[in-house]
């Protein structure tokens, strides 16, 4: 081991310098647990979106056949055949966890997509503005916090049903956008608060006022100054936000207000027989607790690494 | 000496207005707190010619930099006060909204701010900052307003200006910001700058630097400065002119040469004591003026200054005195009952004298 007090008189200076940058180096790779939650997500989102291209994935819908006869029944375990068992209708589990990846991606990310734009909107406006705009914000904003998520979402779901036979021009909004909408009311709440929050210790910033003496307008301040300032903390908290989203996504299929092609719909149509066939529940609850596992370990690394940035500011 | 008529030719020719560039009469501030009105500045006036620098010295609390944001008009319109008049050119901007007060800001008016640390947005390239203006008051295109961004970077002497535009402020030094918050000011070519401690954040020596780098651009485009500072020693070699303040109120204003040399009042007197001196020995007690500034809640009746001053008297405790000129210097006024020289202040010197040989 060279010691970097006392280098080896044998190495060169440039030997010693480079070895000195490869132990930087090596402190800059990332902790484990980003490691693997990149890793998961990257080979999820690859395998769902090239699903359909990939040999070794059969369809969701097409059952798994074993010398012509369909393997219904919870008849096969894991293995070769179909790596992860077969459920109750012969439907192969590891092609069903796979393909619905791609609606439960969805819906995490179209409902944080439209939460941050929504409630970064309303947090910047309560923010800034403060005085009567904040207090009817945050007034809505804490109401939507009291009732329990779940409730909400439960209520929202089947309103949106009335809603959707009452008003015939909301004909397109299938299942999949009413979980879509009713989460992403979910997720207006929190990311507000969290937006108003970091917009009023902003807007009190020097560089604020430096801007609006040189003459800034308004708008320009919140989307030049302080926009850009409060994206660290957006990604952050979409990254955590998005497990929590597709986490309850995962809970609303499971007590069937949700969709049929989703991991939650699959763990409670199997669950009865979870002695006999385990593989049938066991993998699509690892699926969702691997994915919702994946994004928090994103999002406390961000969180951790941009409070480093905003001290060092 | 010409008032009122600047012979810069760089500067518009609808600006060449007769008359002082800055008019200040009766300027009140005041704060609506939950303790009561905090009297931050309480009835200050002067005039400032265009081209001309002065120097507003005070220590913390005395209302110096709230005085300078009630001329910007920079303070929070929520709980504030604003009393007087506050002219410039000629017109009266006491009274604007914020609105109203954006197209002078940085196109007439520009401030430069205490620590460049702060006062720089972390996210935005540095010629992005300097060009943010010249888009906005001057409707530049993109090339023209970074092409102007490149040569006020060459004007406050930051070296290899190309590269520094591309660059984020983290990746300067102190000082390097400061100057470029100084050339953010510079872009629009304002007639007036605000200076608010613009070295107090840096080191000693990035300090000379910085104020010489106000002083050259003040002087080649005929600028009005008001600098903003607690260090007689800043304002000493870049200013025409000095106001003292105490207590937010005016107590003594001169030419700078003048203050140094015959000034009236004991608080001036007890700032530069405190300056330490080259000639004496090392680790020699600093003169310190005893006490704190006044509560601006409930300001003391006579003299602000009156509990600290070491010459006090009677009448100053009872009295407060007005801003009054000195026979000799119409350009000289200060605000004491005895100030310094007259027989009353002599008379106090002696009597401490012999206290402290009796102790």
């Amino acid at each position: 081991m060279t010691d970097v007090m006392t280098p080896d008189p044998t190495t060169t200076i440039d030997e010693q310098i480079d070895a000195r940058f490869k132990k930087v180096r090596r402190r800059r790779i990332p902790k484990f647990g980003v490691m693997f939650g990149m890793t998961f997500l990257t080979v999820l989102i690859f395998l769902t979106v090239f699903a359909d291209y990939l040999p070794f994935i059969r369809s969701p819908e097409a059952g798994v056949y074993v010398n012509g006869r369909l393997q219904s029944n919870y008849k096969l375990g894991p293995g070769y055949v179909a790596w992860w068992g077969t459920d109750g209708n012969g439907k192969d589990v590891f092609a069903k966890c796979i393909y619905f990846a791609r609606y439960t991606l969805l819906i995490g990310i179209s409902s944080t997509v439209i939460g941050l734009v929504v409630g970064g909107a309303l947090g910047m406006l309560a923010g800034y503005f403060r005085g009567k705009t904040d207090r009817v914000i945050s007034i809505l904003v804490d109401c939507l916090l009291a009732i329990p998520a779940l409730v909400l979402a439960i209520m929202l779901v089947s309103r949106l049903d009335d809603i959707k036979a009452e008003i015939p021009f909301l004909g397109w909004m299938s299942r999949l956008w009413q979980i879509i909408l009713t989460l992403s009311i979910l997720a207006v709440a929190p990311l507000a608060r969290i937006v108003r929050a970091q917009t009023m210790a902003l807007r009190e910033r020097e560089f604020v006022l430096a801007s609006r003496s040189m003459g800034a307008g308004n708008a320009r301040i919140v989307f030049r100054e302080i926009l850009p300032n409060l994206v660290p903390t957006m990604v952050t908290v979409a990254a955590t936000g998005l497990g929590i989203l597709i986490a309850a996504e995962g809970a609303l299929a499971f007590i069937g207000v949700g969709i049929d092609t989703s991991w939650g719909f699959m763990i409670n149509a199997n669950r009865a027989r979870l002695e006999k066939a385990w593989w049938a529940t066991v993998f699509p609850c690892m699926m969702l607790f691997l994915t919702v596992l994946s994004f928090n370990l994103i999002g406390d690394n961000l969180s951790r690494r941009f409070d480093v940035r905003e001290a060092s500011v | 000496m010409s008032i009122g008529s600047p012979s810069n030719v760089t500067q518009a020719a609808t600006r060449e207005i007769a008359g002082p560039l800055l008019e200040l009469t009766d300027v009140k501030t005041h704060f609506r707190t939950p303790r009561g009105l905090v009297r931050a500045v309480d009835g200050v006036s002067f005039t400032l010619e265009r081209g001309k620098a002065l120097g507003i010295v005070g220590e913390s609390g005395s209302g110096k930099t709230i005085l300078s944001r009630s001329i910007m008009g920079l303070l929070p319109t929520k709980g504030t006060e604003r009393h007087g008049s506050i002219k410039f050119a000629g017109a009266e901007i006491g009274n604007k909204t914020r609105k109203q007060m954006r197209g002078i800001w940085g196109k007439e008016m520009a401030m430069i701010f205490q620590d460049p640390m702060t006062s720089l947005n972390p996210l935005m390239k540095i010629g992005d900052q300097i060009a943010e203006p010249l888009k906005i008051h001057l409707g530049m295109s993109k090339d023209d307003a970074m092409a102007t961004a490149r040569r006020l970077l060459q004007d406050v002497r930051i070296p290899e200006p190309d590269r520094r535009l591309q660059q984020y402020p983290h990746e300067m030094s102190g000082g390097m910001r400061q100057r470029v918050m100084i050339a953010i000011a510079m872009a629009c070519g304002p007639t007036a700058l605000f200076a608010d401690e613009p070295t107090t954040a840096l080191d000693v020596t990035v300090q000379a630097q910085i104020l010489d780098v106000i002083a050259e651009q003040r002087r080649d485009r005929n600028m009005s400065l008001v600098l903003v500072t607690h260090d007689l020693g800043v304002v000493a070699g870049h200013t025409d002119e000095i106001a003292v303040m105490y207590g937010g109120k005016l107590v003594e204003k001169a030419p700078t040469r003048r203050l140094f040399a015959a000034m009236k009042m004991p608080y001036t007197e007890g700032l530069l004591a405190s300056i330490p001196k080259l000639e004496e020995a090392s680790h020699t007690r600093l003169n310190v003026i005893p006490g704190r500034p006044p509560d601006l809640v409930n300001p003391p009746k006579g003299c602000r200054f009156a509990p600290r001053c070491p010459y006090v008297s009677h009448k100053c405790l009872e009295e407060e005195p007005p801003l009054t000129v000195t026979p000799d210097d119409p350009a000289h006024s200060y605000a004491c009952w005895y100030p310094v020289g007259s027989p009353e202040y002599h008379e106090a010197k002696a009597r401490i004298a012999s206290s402290v040989e009796a102790n």
